[in-house]
């Protein structure tokens, strides 16, 4: 960690675009894009917060025409003199002016980096550096709104809270235990108990939120399962309206899978095309079947495909079979090729389409929409990521541990044992306690150029 | 002139004035850091005022209690030498706690006040290596930035290469009865200033503590028809492996206080050096004076109060819980409304003393200073209170002060390996407003730091430095290896419904159908292993170590509470993570310009060796600490 290092990075996402914007940050951003850049006056002239218009020069050619924007320290986003450098979005042009950058004293960025600088330059705790994080890769508007409560600080006044009830619980059972001469009962375990009950149900309904936050952060999971040739990439095809998925007759086309977002009235789903379920002698096709139980593992919701053309009760056996191993998820049978179908003994619940002709496509895309819907409705104030997921998880079983040391009589040690290290859980969980996996989280899961 | 007295050795005139080290002060600390390091070849002299006051107990008649028990035990695996002394002059034995979990049973004896210090002068003087000096010190003897010897009152000069300060309360010590004071450390003895005010000079930071002690009454004036009774154990166990047995010579007996004596008291406070703002230092939170519970916690009608025999030849009776400094006639009004205490005569009025200590972030975790080399401090010294915590430090420097003689790595307990390494750890990491002293609730790992695993955890590292000797290690070892194979011999050890369904049914539990094992019978709450082993026929194992009470006790805990012993021994691993991010010795904080201003001063006057020792100080952040670790892994 070099902080007197000037460091740049492509901003914007990687490949072509509208526009692409490389940041510049350190003490020498300003005389760096000085170099190439030419206009109405210098950078350096240039007050902050200003933006200007010129040129890139690289070697007496013009690269491109860009606009400069100027944040002076320590008021701009890493608390460093910052340059954004706005240019034309072609692969091509951003990094040639990346390439030229570098040239004259930039160094490359390293994911992250612009934003341990703001921690550093105390910018933004790690709380708010990771809920950045968490903002980036967001997928839903939803999140953002979420992200930006965390951003804020307000998200961990409940979780305080609640730690200093248990420290409250903890310190009684301390002073009983080392002031046992005093003959002393400062608190009785059924006390205890109730406590911890109270407190269990406030943090079984934190991680249900988080389930469901799951979904506005990384988009409700819809998994296309069924036997070979019932349509599912036809359907995944006409759902996104446009050639994904290699659409062929013949059984066992898609040996991998596809995955693509569908934004349903700003919902965003995740669709993805699996390979058909069947014994297959052919090799690369059993690798996609394994991914296929994967696929399962994460989706929110099972579509079984059934072609109706063949039978209406081909794919039953396997709803019964997915809906004992994935009792938690939502599993429908949707009744495709309907225009092939010529019999009438069709359930009435079942959705029922024509993948390939487009037919009633919509009743499908609201059904998805609606238990989207439902299964956010959980969210409360409090959006959580998965290293606090996984804190969370923690607490729970250490809470339900003190509890059941209780009903086995054991001494006020053991049950100080499992409440004591809760505390120190929610402490790295609110950032209170140093803990190297908050640093992880953050500066692992960013991308070059934030 | 030469007031250098040899007690026992004769030392050639040659070697009179030069040692290995030397230890300053015969308390506690004092004591255990000249015997340990004697125990490891060092030429070792002790200068003490009077060599027979050597560890006179000058508060409570008592060693030991609740995680001071499980510092003597410490001190004992380490091979020192509290324990022993106070096996020798205890006269009650018991075990606190023992209705509780076993990581807080903790070891607790009444001692004879008059018998201690003989039995630890005794101790010393069988040591052939180690020369008790009675004189005072009036400065060190420095030589370019390290400790070179000391210089005596007499004007003599005596060499060394290593100085260990255990001068306890003598530092500038002032005692204050009511709103009169008296200059001294113990009572009736003086205090040394001089080398105070040297040690201030040479840059370290002083600060003041307070400490107070109860009256004592007499013996015959106490009503005892009135008192319940305060029994040893049944079975009164030593402190010392090294002790065969110990017996209960006297009872002590417990009353109350009550309003009335609490109003009496309330009346004294304008007349109480801590109320009127006389002292400065700050008092003990913990071992409050009875003005300070009357004060803080006034909604309890009665605190308990303990009377204590201070000996088997004394008449003076320790009055535990009354620790007070008010004026003598508002402490005599006071007792005198207590059951049992209605014609009490005091020998000697309770009071406070007020000393200087040196703040411990002076000092490395070897006990060794940062700025002068060669020089430990140890006791209280360094703010703690009691006895057991200033042998506890005694012995650490004494060893630290001889491995670095003989060039060997430092000796570090670390937090999850004894209450020496809690201690020493808070001692260095956090502020100190009040005398330290330890807790069972300062121990994250409580449930490893058991005093019935004490030598398992230990005495490695005391045969690594020679202060146990072969045969006392290869016992040790025996038992350890018998209690790891005890618990395989019980998985593997089934018993028949027929054989143990009395047993099972006789203490409440439900009887078993098919035939079960030791191990997970051993689990059920009630279940005796001890009893369990009755049952058990042709097992070599459990024959040899069936009669071993203790042995079998400890194999029982082993079982009974592996669950929650495997999980903290995890938490172990995740806390070891930080301790092994090691921060360079002369690493630069000042270029770390984000850290905040106090976590850098700190950070700059503490120097942590870790980073999880970093995460300990008091007053640094998580945030600071997150930008010193990405500083270390280079970003």
């Amino acid at each position: 960690m070099n902080m007197s290092k000037t460091i740049a990075a492509l901003a914007t996402p990687p490949g072509s675009s509208g526009i692409a914007v490389i940041r510049i940050s350190g003490p020498e951003a300003v005389n760096i894009a000085d170099v190439h850049f030419a206009g109405r006056k210098s950078l350096a002239e240039a007050a902050s917060h200003t933006i200007h218009y010129g040129k890139f020069i690289a070697n007496g050619a013009i690269v491109d025409t860009i606009t400069a924007s100027i944040f002076l320290a320590p008021n701009s986003y890493t608390g460093e003199n910052v340059v954004e450098i706005s240019s034309h979005g072609s692969i091509v042009v951003y990094e040639e002016i990346l390439r030229n950058l570098l040239s004259s004293g930039a160094s490359m960025a390293k994911p992250g980096e612009f934003t341990e600088r703001a921690f550093l330059n105390g910018k933004m705790d790690l709380i708010q550096a990771e809920a950045v994080a968490d903002l980036i890769s967001s997928v839903s508007i939803f999140s953002e709104h979420a992200s930006a409560r965390q951003v804020s600080g307000e998200f961990t006044s409940r979780i305080k809270e609640f730690k200093q009830r248990l420290i409250d619980i903890a310190s009684l059972l301390e002073l009983e235990l080392d002031f046992a001469e005093e003959d002393l009962e400062f608190i009785s375990q059924q006390k205890i108990k109730q406590d911890i009950e109270l407190n269990y149900d406030f943090i079984q309904s934190l991680i249900d939120s988080y389930q469901a936050s799951q979904i506005t952060r990384s988009g409700y999971y819809v998994a296309l399962v069924g036997f070979p040739n019932t349509g599912k990439s036809t359907l995944f095809n006409s759902l996104l309206k446009r050639e994904r998925a290699i659409v062929s007759h013949i059984p066992g086309t898609t040996r991998d899978y596809l995955e693509e977002f569908l934004y349903l009235n700003g919902i965003p789903v995740k669709l993805f095309d699996t390979a058909g379920l069947r014994d297959s002698d052919d090799i690369i096709e059993i690798e996609g079947i394994k991914l296929v139980n994967s696929i399962l593992n994460q989706a929110n919701m099972i579509c079984i495909l059934n072609d109706a053309s063949v039978s209406e009760n081909l794919s039953n056996n396997l709803y019964n079979k997915l809906s004992k191993e994935y009792s938690s998820k939502k599993i429908i049978i949707v009744q495709n090729k309907m225009d092939l179908y010529t019999g009438n003994d069709l359930p009435e619940d079942q959705i029922k389409i024509s993948a390939k002709f487009g037919n009633d496509l919509t009743s499908l895309t609201a059904f998805i929409e609606s238990e989207a819907r439902k299964s956010t409705e959980r969210i409360n104030d409090i959006l959580l990521n998965q290293r606090q997921y996984l804190i969370l998880q923690d607490v729970k079983s250490l809470l339900m541990n003190s509890i059941s040391s209780i009903d086995d009589e054991m001494d006020n040690s053991f049950i100080a044992f499992d409440i004591r290290n809760a505390i120190r859980k929610l402490g790295e969980f609110t950032g209170e306690i140093y803990s190297e996996d908050i640093l992880n989280n953050i500066f692992t899961k960013f991308c070059i150029g934030k | 002139m030469f007031h250098v007295e040899h007690v026992f050795n004769i030392m050639a005139e040659n070697k009179r004035n030069n040692y290995d080290i030397i230890v300053i002060g015969g308390g506690h600390a004092g004591i255990e850091a000249s015997y340990i390091s004697n125990k490891m070849g060092m030429n070792v002299a002790l200068i003490t005022m009077n060599k027979n006051t050597i560890g006179a107990p000058s508060c409570n008649p008592s060693i030991g209690g609740t995680a001071k028990g499980h510092l003597v035990k410490e001190i004992d695996a380490l091979g020192g030498i509290m324990p022993r002394i106070a096996d020798d002059a205890g006269i009650q034995f018991k075990i606190l706690n023992i209705s509780k979990g076993p990581a807080v049973w903790s070891p607790r004896a009444q001692i004879d006040k008059d018998l201690y210090p003989v039995v630890a002068l005794n101790y010393l003087l069988k040591e052939e290596k180690l020369t008790i000096i009675e004189e005072t010190i009036d400065e060190l003897l420095l030589v370019s930035g390290r400790v070179a010897g000391v210089v005596l009152k007499s004007g003599e000069t005596i060499h060394s290469k290593a100085v260990i300060i255990t001068a306890g309360t003598f530092l500038r010590g002032v005692m204050w009865t009511g709103l009169e004071s008296n200059k001294g450390g113990r009572f009736g003895e003086p205090s040394a200033d001089k080398l105070s005010i040297q040690l201030k000079d040479a840059g370290f930071q002083l600060d003041r503590l307070k400490t107070g002690t109860p009256p004592r009454v007499h013996k015959d004036s106490i009503d005892y028809t009135k008192l319940k009774l305060h029994p040893g154990d049944d079975k009164p166990a030593p402190f010392s492996i090294h002790t065969e047995s110990v017996i209960n010579q006297v009872m002590c007996y417990a009353t109350d206080t009550n309003l009335q004596v609490h109003s009496i008291l309330q009346e004294g406070f304008e007349a109480s050096p801590m109320f009127t703002g006389l002292i400065g230092g700050t008092g003990p939170r913990y071992c409050p004076s009875i003005e300070d519970k009357v004060n803080r916690f006034s909604d309890k009608s009665s605190h308990k109060i303990v009377l204590e025999p201070e000996g088997l030849n004394t008449d003076s009776v320790y009055v535990n819980g009354f620790s007070t400094s008010l004026p003598k006639e508002t402490q005599l009004k006071g007792l005198h409304k207590i059951k049992g205490l209605e014609n009490s005569e005091i020998i000697r009025f309770g009071y406070a003393i007020e000393y200087d200590f040196f703040n411990p972030y002076q000092l490395k975790l070897t006990l060794e200073t940062k700025n002068i080399e060669g020089l430990y401090y140890a006791g209280q010294i360094n703010g703690t209170s009691g006895y057991e915590e200033a042998a506890a430090q005694g012995l650490m420097a004494g060893i630290n002060a001889a491995l670095q003689i003989r060039n060997s790595e430092p000796f570090i307990l670390k937090r999850n390996e004894a209450y020496i390494g809690v201690m020493i750890d808070d001692l260095v990491n956090k502020e100190h407003q009040e005398p330290y002293r330890v807790f069972t609730s300062l121990a994250e790992y409580r449930l490893l730091l058991r005093v019935d695993n004490v030598y398992d955890r230990l005495s490695e590292y005391a045969f690594k430095f020679g202060t146990i000797n072969l045969e006392t290690y290869e016992h040790l070892r025996l038992k350890r290896d018998y209690r790891e194979l005890a618990i395989l011999h019980s998985k593997n050890t089934k018993l028949k419904p027929a054989a143990v369904n009395p047993y099972l049914s006789e203490i409440g539990e439900s009887e078993i159908i098919d035939t079960s094992d030791v191990y997970s019978l051993t689990k059920r709450g009630p279940v005796k292993l001890s009893e369990l082993l009755k049952f058990v026929e042709n097992n070599e194992l459990f024959d040899n170590i069936k009669l071993d009470e203790e042995l079998i006790n400890n194999i029982q805990i082993d079982i009974k509470y592996e669950g929650y012993i495997q999980r903290q021994l995890k938490e172990v691993d995740y806390f070891l993570q930080n301790e092994n991010k090691v921060i360079p010795e002369n690493f630069d904080y000042g270029k770390l310009q984000s850290l905040s201003t106090e976590a850098l001063n700190k950070l700059s006057k503490i120097r942590p060796g870790s980073l999880g020792q970093a995460s300990r100080i008091q007053g640094i952040s998580a945030t600071d600490i997150s930008i010193l670790s990405l500083f270390l892994r280079g970003g």
